[in-house]
């Protein structure tokens, strides 16, 4: 039982060299290995939820599935008013799931991708870039470009900076959650194991020293914490994600 | 190591250490704004109760986008403590 | 310093708490797209088939109803138009039967008239005929009385026809 508390990074397990020079080498990090992990559990959850699909007399399984469905056509449609931007539905349900499983597989032990600030910058730039193409194509380049001068010329830094602020405070968002999620629960885990061992040490003897190796107050305890810093604040997060990614390109193509 | 090495580590720790301690100021803001985010929630369910599930959900999202401060305090909390003094104890070294 | 010697040892094998990897960047955008595509694929494209296929199912079920009302609206038009059209046509048999008795009752009383009428006539004529007769016979009374008074008076032997001659014009001027 270490005395120390740290936090650290994904773990490394295995770098190829490349020898591209910004790019630099390829690392197999933990946070890649999970997020493959819940890419084939999404996967395979849409392919156990939509076996055996009928018409009538569905099993719940296929309720499920359809309730997800419609759940996902909603969410879009209600916060873009209409069917403009159905196309954006497989796309924000990916992020979604993605999202949402990322973030409760912490909860079986693994490391969550999401708390690898590389991942949301990745969701933030797809979305940045698709909420600046979607500025293009409502406005034309000229009027993409023109809407940074307003209301005068002089707002033009503040504008590009307040347009760069929001990839930066979506990923940020996100990934600061996450990341508090797993450094509270690593405090957590660290102080009751501490406490255990202090609480367990007082036996005299071998007992005592068997004890106190083994942090028993850990059980249970975290997982009242865990409620909200994993189950609450990765939900949320996630909902909040999608719903920002949906508000933002709606906006886009509001305008002008 | 010199001593004056030593001193400079020292400084560099404290300024990681004071500044991190500073950046938690900013759960102040957050808090203040969930606090009143809140108050004003169930101000409106104690006005129109058959409203609940709306404004709870509303309050929600609200909380979490006004949460993003404190966030953002918490994160540069943490790039003081567990990043920074690597980078300065790289640099002194 | 304890800090320090961690981080150095765990930099080994794992990555800076907060940093942009290139590389983890750019797997994720890729593994987001793959994600889109599968979830597309696997969830959005079978259950959107059958929500359509229920949709459908469900319109159709809605349009036979329709189609069937509609058809027991135009029976039940069609009832109460073949209703209407047995009491018109009962009415009119009504009316073509009073109709056929009175013109049967009009043809007998007018047949009866006519009969009558006949009847009369014919005794009119028969009447006529028994007074020309009379009047014939007593012509021919009086012819002959005449020409036996005549001869009586007379008492010439005339020739037959002569005398017939005399008669005729005697009756011609006594008829006059």
């Amino acid at each position: 039982m270490s005395n120390d508390f740290s936090v650290v990074g994904p773990k490394i397990y295995y770098t190829i060299h490349t020898g591209i020079p910004i790019l630099g080498d390829f690392n197999i990090t933990e946070t890649l290995i999970v997020s493959w992990l819940v890419m084939i559990i999404i996967t395979g959850l849409c392919i156990f939820l939509t076996r055996d699909l009928r018409i009538e007399n569905i099993s719940k399984r296929q309720a499920f599935a359809e309730m997800l469905v419609e759940m996902g056509n909603n969410f879009v449609r209600n916060n873009t008013g209409g069917n403009k931007f159905d196309k954006l539905i497989p796309f924000v349900s990916a992020l979604f799931a993605t999202s949402v499983i990322s973030n409760l597989i912490s909860l079986v032990g693994l490391r969550s991708p999401t708390a690898d600030l590389s991942t949301e910058a990745g969701w933030a730039v797809v979305v940045f870039i698709m909420i600046t193409a979607t500025k293009i194509k409502t406005n034309g380049v000229g009027g993409y470009l023109k809407g940074f001068t307003t209301p005068i010329a002089v707002m033009t830094p503040f504008n590009i900076l307040s347009e760069l602020a929001t990839p930066v405070s979506m990923a940020c968002r996100h990934f600061g959650n996450i990341l508090s999620g797993v450094v509270i629960d690593g405090l957590i885990y660290w102080a009751l194991g501490l406490a255990s061992a202090a609480l367990f040490g007082l036996i005299p003897g071998v007992v005592g020293n068997f004890l106190s190796n083994i942090p028993i107050l850990s059980v249970g305890i975290p997982a009242i914490t865990g409620v909200y810093f994993d189950w609450f604040s990765g939900c949320m997060q996630a909902f909040i994600f999608c719903m920002l990614t949906v508000m933002y390109i709606a906006n886009a193509a509001e305008e002008g | 190591m010199g001593d004056f090495q030593i001193l400079a580590k020292g400084i560099a720790l404290a300024g990681c250490g004071i500044g991190a301690g500073c950046a938690l100021i900013a759960g102040i803001g957050p808090g203040i704004g969930e606090g009143t985010a809140v108050s004003k929630a169930l101000e409106a369910i104690g006005r129109q109760p058959e409203c609940k599930g709306d404004v709870t959900s509303t309050m929600l999202l609200g909380c979490a986008v006004a949460e993003t401060t404190g966030i953002y305090g918490f994160v540069t909390g943490l790039l003081l403590i567990f990043v920074a003094p690597g980078m300065f104890m790289g640099y002194l070294n | 310093m304890q800090l320090q010697a961690l981080m150095m040892l765990s930099a080994e094998n794992t990555q800076e708490l907060v940093t942009l990897v290139p590389w983890t960047f750019i797997a994720t955008i890729i593994n987001l797209f793959i994600q889109m595509f599968l979830i597309k694929k696997f969830l959005f494209k079978p259950i959107n088939d059958i929500l359509e296929k229920r949709k459908n199912l469900a319109d159709k079920t809605i349009r036979e109803a329709r189609e069937a009302k509609e058809e027991a609206d135009s029976l039940k038009d069609q009832y109460e138009d073949s209703l209407t059209s047995a009491h018109a046509e009962a009415a009119k048999i009504v009316s073509d039967a009073q109709k056929e008795a009175q013109s049967k009752a009009d043809a007998l009383v007018k047949e009866a008239q006519e009969e009558a009428a006949g009847i009369k006539a014919r005794a009119a004529a028969d009447i006529e005929q028994e007074r020309k007769k009379a009047v014939n016979e007593a012509k021919d009374e009086i012819g002959s009385l005449a020409m036996d008074i005549a001869g009586k008076v007379v008492e010439k032997e005339i020739n037959e026809a002569d005398h017939k001659k005399l008669i005729d014009e005697f009756i011609n001027q006594v008829g006059a």
